[in-house]
């Protein structure tokens, strides 16, 4: 009696698990896994519809996807990695971070994808250049991108007297001015999550100080108590000391901070374009009528233009068991300018492909295009700019100094002693 | 019979094991082994560093910083749900009206995870709308109102509060249980004897109830030690690493920093510290238990 249910109960576990094989191994379907972080309002509609216009286009692939949230991401696809079981490909930022994973040997290159698709064609060269090659090899296929502007209320502008857009940094203090007379505060910022913070930082030495000392300073080549990085911090602290940022930085996210704009208790906000996307479909603004963007203003003349964002992009796992199948998808999701439209649309990105349409875009879009082409460099956020040890150690330094700007000097310290940790100085 | 039974006997006891030995014993060896890399997570490669990690987890202010908050949070979770948790079940046990309802309500938030509770909570402390503030400034305490999860020095506080607010629930319950475990010839003979409700609160309940203490406070303890998903739901151990508690350090050190070794390194320490702390409460549980039953 005994032995019949112990083996009733063992074959029952072995039914269980024949049940499980056959979906692995399908006859002449090609099957991808893929891994991404666009899950809610990162644009996870338009990524469904764009996988369905692929299958609908190439109907014996199938592609398994799983979205997973933005913070909770970075953990998961470092455990798949490890594990020795990573999706075929998966989203990743461009810039340090893919650098990280190719120097941990887990990426394939994609040489021979870039030019049998003839990639070099549909990119503009700045972005080639800058987020695709790594090592000297290529390793990532541009997916979107975004631009971090100033955001901000035209009609609370209107109300304030404000007539014309700052494009120097005393403009940029009289419109400051004017909205405080008006009763608004000039600046939101959610910091609560560190890095929308970053792009004050970002901005603040790249007008300053230059690209060039930017890259020195996020590659360990430079120091934070430099007395350019000083410079920085008492240009943004003479912001906070006279009450341009609205209070408690710390307390509110990126969205608290866009909400704060949208209804008019604050002027603008130094945000990437993905706030378009939230306020356009969100919160129900009409870009171009409610709101628009300029770009952060001149501090010194002279020094070279850059613009600040992220570049979104596909990456091929070097385990990867159906390659061939990925790169085919990779491809298709660059190069099928209906793709980049419906993505470029539905998360308020700019296509990377310079072939899209630019009707698609919204006024505001339109002018964050023209600001990009207009630029000499597009340089990396921060967090993305630097090492990740690094960009955890800054990301904490930009949130003490909203919490109170006047230990800067402190902060800057303790991030130098982070930076002498993670570049070995 | 008896060679089958003592088959049986390992063949069950072999599913929970094997179990346990994977999911449990096979990361603590591999944590242990970890900390001993310069191991970044992502690459295949790493190298062997002896000691160092641990020689650099104590000159680490995050570390030490980590550690007074965790201590913090234990010597917190010890007075406020036990004390209160104990408050709630005594008064509930004098045969308050409706006493299975309030029971109810209070052990409901532990039915809640801990996620939600957060983010409960995150509502609550939000500055402009939320609760807490509100009501400050309803009943005339407006220049208390703050930005609770904002500022290092409350944001620990904050985070503290809310996880009590479920911790105090389990500990009524626990306390409950070990009241109506005390006889009422016993309270009845105090009271013979002339006893007042609090001399025979003081002298009989709850003595009797130190079974029930030692559960809630080891209890406490073990949780405060783990405390991870209320921290990193409501403040991700911020604003800068004000309310980091060793869980969070090393979650911060391994998965966003990548130095899973020197992370590895600090959830050694982290497993020494709970062994420490196990082993004692083991020991004071013992004799506790002889010291009731002789």
């Amino acid at each position: 009696m005994r032995r019949r249910l112990f083996l009733s109960v063992l074959t029952t576990l072995v039914l269980a698990l024949g049940v499980v094989a056959p979906v692995a191994g399908q006859g002449d379907v090609k099957q991808v896994t893929l891994l991404h972080y666009f899950s809610g309002e990162l644009g996870f509609d338009a990524l469904s519809q764009i996988f369905n216009n692929f299958k609908a286009s190439h109907p014996d692939y199938i592609v398994l996807t799983n979205p997973v949230g933005h913070e909770e991401f970075k953990t998961q696809i470092l455990i798949m990695l490890a594990g020795d079981e990573p999706p075929d490909i998966f989203s990743y930022w461009a810039g340090a971070r893919v650098q990280f994973v190719v120097d941990a040997g887990r990426l394939a290159p994609i040489d021979d994808l870039w030019e049998s698709a003839g990639l070099d064609a549909v990119l503009p060269p700045a972005i080639v250049s800058g987020a695709t090659i790594y090592n000297g090899q290529h390793y990532l296929v541009p997916f979107g991108y975004h631009y971090a502007g100033m955001f901000y209320n035209k009609q609370v502008f209107a109300d304030a007297g404000i007539t014309e857009l700052p494009q120097t940094w005393d403009q940029f203090l009289e419109v400051c001015e004017k909205l405080k007379a008006a009763g608004v505060a000039p600046i939101a910022l959610g910091s609560k999550n560190r890095w929308p913070a970053q792009f004050w930082f970002d901005y603040l030495l790249l007008r300053t100080a230059g690209p060039e000392y930017r890259a020195d300073l996020m590659a360990g080549r430079a120091s934070y108590t430099d007395p350019q990085v000083v410079r920085v911090m008492e240009l943004w602290k003479e912001l906070v000391d006279k009450g341009y940022f609205y209070p408690d930085a710390n307390a509110y996210d990126w969205t608290d901070a866009g909400d704060l704009v949208a209804v008019g208790e604050a002027g603008m906000t130094l945000m990437g374009t993905w706030l378009t996307g939230y306020w356009d479909g969100t919160v129900g603004l009409v870009p171009g009528e409610d709101y628009d963007v300029f770009p952060f203003p001149v501090i010194d003349e002279g020094v070279p233009d850059a613009v600040v964002g992220p570049v979104d992009g596909w990456v091929l796992t070097a385990k990867a068991k159906h390659a061939e199948a990925a790169k085919e998808l990779m491809a298709f999701l660059l190069t099928d300018t209906e793709s980049q439209a419906i993505w470029a649309k539905g998360q308020g990105a700019l296509a990377p492909n310079i072939n899209v349409d630019t009707a698609i875009y919204s006024p505001v879009m339109i002018k964050a295009l023209d600001i990009v082409k207009a630029a000499d460099t597009f340089a990396f956020n921060y967090d993305l700019a630097t090492t990740p040890p690094m960009a955890e150690g800054g990301l904490d330094m930009f949130a003490r100094f909203m919490d109170d700007p006047s230990g800067y000097e402190t902060y800057l310290q303790d991030t130098e002693n982070v930076a002498k940790e993670v570049f070995g100085k | 019979m008896g060679k089958s039974l003592w088959l049986w006997r390992i063949g069950f006891l072999a599913v929970p094991l094997s179990v346990y030995t994977v999911v449990v014993v096979a990361p603590l060896l591999y944590s242990f082994y970890y900390s001993l890399t310069d191991w970044n997570g992502f690459s295949p490669n790493y190298n062997f560093v002896g000691l160092d990690n641990f020689q650099r987890i104590f000159r680490d202010p995050l570390f030490s910083n980590a550690i007074e908050n965790t201590v913090i949070w234990m010597i917190a979770a010890i007075i406020i749900p036990t004390g209160g948790g104990l408050f709630l079940a005594l008064m509930l046990h004098e045969g308050v009206r409706l006493a299975n309802l309030y029971k109810s309500l209070f052990y409901f938030p532990i039915s809640l995870s801990l996620a939600v509770i957060g983010q409960v909570w995150i509502w609550i402390y939000q500055p402009r709308w939320g609760l807490l503030n509100v009501v400050l400034r309803e009943v005339g305490l407006g220049q208390y109102a703050r930005a609770w999860l904002a500022k290092a020095d409350s944001a620990l506080p904050a985070v503290i509060a809310a996880w009590s607010w479920q911790q105090i629930g389990l500990a009524m319950v626990i306390f409950l249980a070990g009241l109506t475990a005390v006889p009422t010839e016993l309270t009845e003979a105090a009271q013979i004897d002339g006893a007042n409700r609090r001399q025979s609160l003081r002298y009989v309940v709850i003595p009797m109830l130190r079974p029930a203490s030692i559960v809630v406070i080891a209890l406490a303890v073990i949780n405060s030690l783990k405390s991870f998903d209320v921290v990193y739901v409501m403040t991700k151990g911020g604003p800068f690493h004000s309310s980091d508690t060793l869980a969070m350090f090393m979650y911060n050190e391994c998965f966003q920093k990548y130095y899973m070794g020197y992370g590895s390194a600090s959830a050694v320490v982290l497993f020494l510290i709970a062994l420490v702390v196990v082993a004692f409460y083991f020991v004071w549980q013992m004799r506790a238990m002889e010291t009731i039953y002789e």
